[in-house]
């Protein structure tokens, strides 16, 4: 096993971990205001990646700049998703909640199916094909500008947490609901916002693998595994430790990848997941 | 379905529903019920126009299970294409002349990729009265979709699924039209063989990357079996998860094998991205070889990855491109579903001709005597690169074999064995 083939390993699992970070954090955002365990984060992932396609086919919008648009897009139907079908059940039993998302899931990706085929569709740019060496090292120019926009947005989400007032709010309806409703905070607002701004944020990310990320109705299935495991790593609503997770989770996958087998690469992650939960099932930055 | 509706109209579903209430509906309840309406509903549609039209021609229904949804879905769409044109084929030719021209009809079964679904499936066609199935895409889906069909004793000509134990468990029902893994990796590494041979450049080691189901680790399971046989070796193989957001750490460490040569086995989704990556990387060999590799020869590979793919090669089944009838048939199909006919989809189409054949000669939808037919198949009206289409005492098609395909200019092309090549092979790559 020679040096080279270690820096590459450990570049590109830093650099995908990027891009499990931003969907941890739209996840861990949800659950930290919530309290509910979004299973539909991944079909709307999946939104993102075909809003990005759909631009870049029909309007010849770059993909990257179609992030601009993915946003709001996304946020809509992330606030309106919390309106219409998780607001009515706020405040029913947890398992309640985690079945409708479920099947929100599930009617999302049959839809995708049912208007888009289950195609694979690849998003054909010269970005794709760019790669840069240093020495005998590849860095592709795709997957580097994925991470660039994961952490620049994490970073944007993270000034909007602790410097707005919306993010103070946000942050106050998540630590003490009640308490937050008699300092006057409108609850349901911040509901959706929070809500919005999370499915913006996995839209962002699958926006931003749709260069190099083969897109099709299943496709957030592949992330959103990993998403879960990075939010209880980092602290369930925690917006630093699902950044930080999801690099953690990222390189050690690599390190999984070079030392074990096949599906076996997750074994390390997963023993990570455990121990977590075993000796601080808060998390890295939970309270 | 308007006869389901009525039944459920008139109560049939609905008070069973109301009585059952408290204690909830069982599954038992559910299929009973179900049952009934489809042997009604087909009743309605075969039994009755018949009675009241004299004799026009009767339909035979025969089944295919495909993932129709899934993450396999993109693939099992694509079979069930395969499939659909194989039946209009004989349809639009006359029939089942032997049964006064009976038409066939497809009913689908959605295996969604999980060998348990498919148990159901077979079931659920079996009640419906198919007179045989065809499949899977997936081996793991086939070896439980056969057995059960075994235990129903109806005929299961399998299209597309590799696995070698398929036909080595000394099952009367199933017969297969493609080669086994066993043949795909042993006619690769000969033709890889004997190509490099024949360029004067000498091969020794292996590298071989595949997905980690029994699909890709059969097919490399036998490559490391039969490569001493070549005077070949596999050093490093190197699984990997379809699941997988990234590749890239295996592809370093196939990279860092430095072998002559790379084998790949996988499916179509993880091919491009294992390819791409490869690409990134700049992993250098004198040859990439597919086997059985569900990208390496897939039109939409190349619509894909465009230059990316020059020169990759594929040990893998293949129509017979210097065939006449199979090239009309390949014409026939663009036209009616305006997509290229990857080979994949030639062997899901070949089936529907075999079973057609059996029962054309069996002059009965019983489903025995299509069994009987179908062991004394001699089929040459096909469009595979191999004589005539023969099943061996354990149901496998006797001279089933692969060719070695090579992306050339952007094209598939066949560059061996010679008989069948469109194209000169380019060896090694550049």
């Amino acid at each position: 096993m020679n040096l080279n083939f270690v820096l590459q390993s450990l570049l590109n699992g830093l650099l995908i971990g990027g891009v499990y970070s931003l969907i941890a954090i739209g996840l861990t955002l949800i659950f930290g205001v919530m309290k509910v365990i979004n299973f539909a984060h991944g079909a709307v992932m999946m939104l993102g990646m075909y809003c990005t396609y759909w631009l870049f086919v029909f309007l010849k919008v770059n993909p990257y700049l179609s992030i601009l648009l993915v946003i709001p897009i996304l946020f809509i139907i992330g606030a309106a998703f919390q309106n219409f079908l998780i607001n009515p059940i706020i405040k029913a039993p947890e398992h309640n909640q985690l079945f409708l998302t479920l099947g929100v899931s599930l009617f999302l990706q049959n839809t995708a199916v049912f208007l888009w085929s289950p195609d694979y569709r690849v998003l054909k740019t010269h970005y794709a094909n760019i790669t840069y060496y240093i020495g005998d090292i590849s860095i592709s120019l795709s997957h580097l500008l994925a991470f660039g926009l994961a952490v620049l947005f994490a970073a944007i989400l993270y000034m909007i947490l602790t410097r707005t007032d919306l993010g103070r709010a946000i942050r106050a309806a998540s630590e003490e609901p009640q308490g937050a409703m008699l300092m006057g905070i409108n609850i349901k607002r911040i509901y959706w916002i929070s809500f919005g701004i999370g499915s913006a944020c996995a839209g962002v990310s699958g926006a931003a693998i749709t260069t190099f990320f083969p897109i099709y109705p299943y496709v957030g299935d592949i992330f959103v595994l990993t998403a879960y495991v990075v939010v209880v790593l980092g602290g369930l609503g925690s917006v630093l430790g699902a950044f930080v997770g999801g690099l953690i989770i990222g390189v050690a996958d690599s390190i999984g990848a070079m030392f074990l087998p096949g599906a076996m690469k997750s074994i390390l992650s997963f023993i990570i997941f455990i121990l977590i939960l075993l000796f601080k099932p808060t998390g890295l930055f939970g309270r | 379905m308007s006869n389901i509706r009525i039944l459920i109209r008139k109560g049939g579903l609905m008070s069973k529903v109301n009585n059952k209430a408290e204690k909830g509906i069982t599954r038992r309840d559910f299929l009973k019920t179900t049952g009934l309406a489809g042997a009604v509903a087909a009743a309605g549609s075969i039994g009755f126009p018949s009675v009241l039209r004299g004799a026009p021609a009767p339909e035979i229904l025969i089944g295919h299970i495909h993932p129709l949804s899934g993450f396999l879905a993109f693939d099992g769409q694509e079979m069930k294409k395969a499939v659909m044109f194989g039946v209009k084929q004989i349809n639009d030719a006359g029939g089942i002349k032997s049964l006064g021209g009976a038409q066939l009809k497809l009913l689908d079964g959605d295996s969604e990729g999980k060998p348990e679904k498919a148990i159901s499936e077979v079931e659920r066609l079996h009640r419906a009265g198919v007179v045989a199935i065809t499949g899977c895409y997936q081996s793991a889906v086939a070896i439980v979709a056969t057995q059960t069909c075994e235990k129903l004793q109806v005929p299961f000509v399998v299209g597309v699924a590799s696995a070698e134990d398929i036909t080595k468990r000394g099952f009367k029902y199933t017969f297969r039209v493609q080669p086994p893994s066993s043949v795909f990796a042993d006619q690769g590494l000969k033709y890889i063989t004997q190509i490099a041979q024949a360029a004067g450049e000498k091969v020794k080691t292996i590298a071989f990357l595949h997905e980690n189901t029994q699909f890709g680790t059969t097919l490399a399971d036998f490559t490391v079996e039969y490569a001493p046989k070549y005077g070949l070796e596999v050093p490093v193989r190197v699984p990997y998860s379809t699941r997988a957001a990234d590749f890239s750490t295996e592809v370093g460490k196939i990279k860092a094998a430095n072998a002559d040569l790379i084998f790949d086995s996988g499916y179509f989704g993880d091919g491009v991205r294992v390819l791409r990556a490869m690409r990134s990387m700049r992993v250098k060999a004198k040859a990439i070889v597919g086997i059985a590799n569900g990208a390496f020869s897939h039109p939409k590979f190349i619509e894909e990855l465009g230059e990316l793919t020059e020169n990759v090669m594929d040990s893998n089944y293949q129509v017979n491109l210097v065939s006449p009838f199979a090239k009309e048939t390949l014409a026939n199909f663009k036209a009616a579903f305006n997509l290229d006919m990857s080979p994949s989809m030639v062997y899901g189409y070949q089936p529907v001709s075999v079973i057609a054949d059996a029962i054309e000669r069996a002059k009965s939808t019983d489903k025995e005597a299509i069994r009987e037919a179908l062991t004394k198949t001699d089929f040459s009206r096909h469009i595979l690169p191999q004589g005539p289409i023969q099943f061996g005492q354990d149901g496998q098609n006797k001279n089933a074999t692969t060719l070695l395909m090579q992306i050339l200019n952007k094209k598939i092309e066949v560059v061996w064995p010679k008989e069948y090549a469109t194209a000169k092979v380019v060896f090694p790559h550049p």
